[in-house]
């Protein structure tokens, strides 16, 4: 491919962050107007280079070159100038700002020094018609649901004109027909003539959409080529280096212990509606449903970190009402939360002191602790958990997305509740992680734990599973057991009843 | 090793600083210096300390010179009702009472704890107002006052009972912060407010016992002045003892976002400090510059510190 189809290309890109070389010599090209992929395990330097692309960090060494121009960006303002805008996995967005202000932030239309609010309207309502993304122009962006902020990303990065929209991760929050329309304007995008280069932990997306796409793992390009001749396990072979085995395990038989977690008539005015249901010891039961149906709410409510109106929970047949996670935990339940960084670790604490973060006082002699002690306690967890770490010592920032989930199971392990809540356990989580965390997830149950099984992803919580609810808008729509047809489990999603399935 | 010296580059800076006063000064390195550098700083070593913690846990407590006032004059009112020993126990509980009042108005009401200590400061500084009936109140039995004054300010191997109390009391907020389950949940509750509590920490009242410690180490500082000077006045700590313990800590490289540190970084913070208003006196150097001085070294520090948290991010 010559230097004048390409729109932006890369020659022997270096960057290191401290002792990790994140991008190792890259040198790629991407063709105008295609919808690029780019895929590889977390970690293996993807979002690093596409940052490059962007402006957003500056490379060690290496050329970029866009539009046939060598550049040397030295911030993202300078990459929107030059033609690249990217939309980040992290949503950054102005929270007190509106929605219209937020799209247009950075290319605010003015008349003179103020913002000419005519023309902010006209471009708005233009990106409306050409994404149909339904937003309250006005709302304040903090007050949005993260789907919905998401939106806002996608459209401020349309926004700016770009030759090349990078999309790390754009899918990853939105629901099933949002990703529809995400799609809708991916393929839009290119047939104008723009180029998008989406980085995506979803593979049947990446086959779907993109025309090429490229293969990265630990900071090195593996190959590139045309999409047409992949397949899923083809690229799951490429990016862990190894064959490895993309569908579930067989579900296991239905759960016939004791009932353990026992939830009657749970109701919270507006977003709760007499929710139901039993989990049995042993058995890990899935919650499916839209993101803002209710399910971490339900979740929410029983381990006491909100509360609610009416309704009974009962633990072991023992009538508890938890008025906060401390009391939650004395009762025997844990939660592992839905954000990993906003609700799960301190991220500038020590593995150690993460993984016993919940149990420093069963670890301690009076109140006091002995470091030597805690180190030796926090190494075993690791290890059994199968966390990669050089030192226990370590900040926990400084892990993957898979081995800073991994640590929440650890702390949950440690804890040992009756019942054990996830939340989105392996969102952003690669492939070998992914199936680490569902092995100690199945080791847990098999110990007799109940496990309350929350997940965006309709083939996880069903490969998981032996049965799953359905959430819709605060209630039980559906429930389904193994084996199941995925048709009608996503009917239920948007509140398609009558399915009196068992 | 950008890391390294964003986490010592304090304990090089004091060094550094320590050398050159040792060869340009002669009477720098005197016992009797040394003993005199400490002894003015032993209240802001107390307030650094407890400084510490507070920062560490993500809050401010910026009411401690008014709660070390009015815990002044708390300990010679209560010496005069109570004798002595009873006294001095008041004092000090009553500091730990203000701050038991600020830590649960602020953590029930939601408020910011910078805003909500500041509002503290007025109206505690205004309890002190009352408490000394608008003036100042002085021990009346000539050898309690006597006694205390002998326990501050008398001399234990080369160093004032007022000095020592001061160390004690850095090291055993030091030991406790490091090494007790309680220290772990105020570094989480610090480091992520949201992840302590769902962790099971009650992340609120972790924040109540830092601001009823800082008030402990306000009374100290008012039974202190109470030693000293057998009275209590209401000017007997202005808020610049806050600020100065503020900047202290964060100038012995505690992060000003929670989560990490430790309590000698607020410690050295003060002896640099005192390093430099010293050196300053013993060179000749006018005493209008230092504050200058001062205020510069604390924003380089924490630029600096900015600076190399960008390059190891």
């Amino acid at each position: 491919m010559s230097a004048s189809t390409a729109v932006v290309s890369v020659r022997d890109m270096v960057k290191t962050f401290g002792a990790t070389r994140a991008v190792r010599g890259v040198t790629l090209e991407i063709p105008r107007g295609s919808i690029f992929g780019l895929v590889g395990e977390n970690g293996a330097g993807k979002s690093t280079l596409a940052k490059l692309m962007a402006g957003i960090e500056s490379p060690d060494s290496g050329v970029l070159t866009i539009s046939g121009r060598e550049q040397s960006l030295r911030d993202p303002h300078e990459g929107i100038k030059a033609g690249v805008s990217m939309m980040a996995q992290e949503i950054m967005l102005v929270p007190d700002a509106t929605v219209e202000q937020n799209v247009l932030l950075g290319s605010m239309p003015r008349r003179g020094p103020f913002p000419n609010r005519k023309e902010m309207r006209r471009r708005y309502a233009e990106l409306v018609e050409f994404t149909e993304f339904d937003l309250d122009f006005k709302a304040k962006v903090g007050s949005l649901r993260v789907a919905d902020q998401q939106k806002v990303e996608i459209m401020r990065a349309l926004s700016q004109d770009a030759d090349m929209i990078i999309m790390d991760e754009p899918s990853a929050a939105l629901t099933t027909d949002e990703v529809e329309r995400l799609h809708h304007s991916i393929r839009e995008i290119a047939r104008r003539g723009s180029t998008v280069l989406l980085i995506s932990h979803f593979l049947e997306e990446v086959l779907a959409l993109t025309d090429h796409v490229a293969i990265m793992r630990d900071g090195d390009l593996v190959r590139v080529g045309p999409t047409s001749g992949e397949t899923v396990d083809s690229l799951v072979a490429s990016m862990v280096g190894r064959a490895l085995d993309t569908d579930y395990h067989e579900p296991k038989p239905q759960a016939d212990g004791p009932v353990r977690l026992s939830v009657s008539h749970l109701t919270r005015a507006g977003i709760l509606d007499d929710v139901s249901f039993d989990i049995r010891q042993g058995e890990i039961l899935g919650l499916a449903g839209l993101i803002g149906s209710g399910r971490s709410e339900i979740a929410r409510c029983i381990f006491g970190a909100d509360s609610f109106d009416s309704g009974e929970i009962h633990i072991d047949g023992e009538l508890v009402r938890p008025s906060s996670p401390h009391e939650a935990i004395a009762q025997g339940m844990f939660m592992v939360p839905e954000s990993r960084k906003e609700q799960g670790l301190v991220l500038g604490s020590s593995i150690s002191d993460n993984l016993l973060l919940a149990t420093h006082k069963k670890r301690s002699l009076g109140g006091w602790v002995s470091k030597r002690t805690q180190w030796a306690a926090a190494e075993k967890l690791a290890q059994s958990v199968d966390l990669r770490f050089n030192s226990v010592k370590q900040a926990v920032g400084s892990l993957s997305g898979g081995n800073q989930q991994k640590i929440l199971f650890g702390r949950a392990a440690e804890v040992n509740p009756r019942l054990l809540i996830v939340d989105e356990p392996t969102r952003g989580v690669d492939i070998a992680a992914k199936r680490a965390i569902h092995e100690t997830l199945e080791e847990m149950a098999a110990s007799g734990m109940a496990v309350l099984f929350i997940s965006s992803e309709l083939e996880e919580v069903l490969g998981v599973c032996s049965r799953v609810l359905v959430i819709h808008r605060g209630r039980v729509q559906a429930e389904f057991k193994a084996p199941y047809d995925e048709e009608k489990v996503i009917s239920a999603f948007f509140g398609q009843s009558g399915l009196p399935h068992d | 090793m950008i890391e390294r010296i964003r986490n010592y580059g304090i304990v090089g800076v004091f060094g550094l600083l320590f050398v050159v006063l040792a060869f340009t000064s002669p009477s720098f390195l005197s016992l009797q210096n040394g003993a005199n550098i400490l002894d003015q700083s032993s209240v802001l070593l107390i307030l650094a300390a407890t400084t510490t913690v507070c920062i560490i846990a993500g809050i401010f407590d910026l009411s401690i010179a008014a709660v070390a006032t009015a815990s002044a004059i708390m300990t010679v009112n209560a010496i005069n009702a109570v004798g002595l020993v009873g006294g001095v126990i008041l004092g000090v509980l009553f500091g730990a009472l203000l701050g038991l009042i600020t830590g649960v108005a602020i953590t029930k009401t939601n408020v910011n704890s910078f805003i909500g200590t500041l509002a503290a400061s007025f109206t505690y500084r205004g309890l002190g107002l009352i408490l000394a009936a608008g003036g100042l109140v002085t021990i009346e039995n000539e050898q309690s006052a006597q006694t205390l004054r002998d326990v501050m300010e008398g001399k234990y191997l080369g160093l004032k009972g007022a000095v020592w109390i001061a160390i004690g009391f850095v090291i055993l907020v030091g030991v406790v912060l490091a090494y007790t389950v309680w220290g772990k949940k105020v570094y989480a509750v610090g480091g992520n407010w949201q992840a302590a509590r769902l962790a099971g920490i009650r992340s609120n009242r972790v924040l109540i016992s830092c601001y009823v410690l800082s008030g402990i180490g306000a009374g100290v500082a008012g039974v202190i002045y109470a030693g000293r000077y057998g009275t209590g006045a209401t000017n007997a700590y202005p808020d610049s003892y806050a600020f100065t313990a503020i900047a202290a800590t964060v100038v012995g490289g505690v992060s000003i976002f929670g989560g990490s540190g430790a309590v000698w970084r607020g410690t050295l913070g003060i002896l640099t400090f005192a390093l430099i208003g010293n050196g300053l006196n013993l060179l000749g150097v006018d005493t209008t510059y230092q504050q200058t001085i001062l205020g510069l070294l604390i924003f380089a520090a924490v630029a600096a510190d900015q600076v190399f948290r960008r390059k190891s991010a």
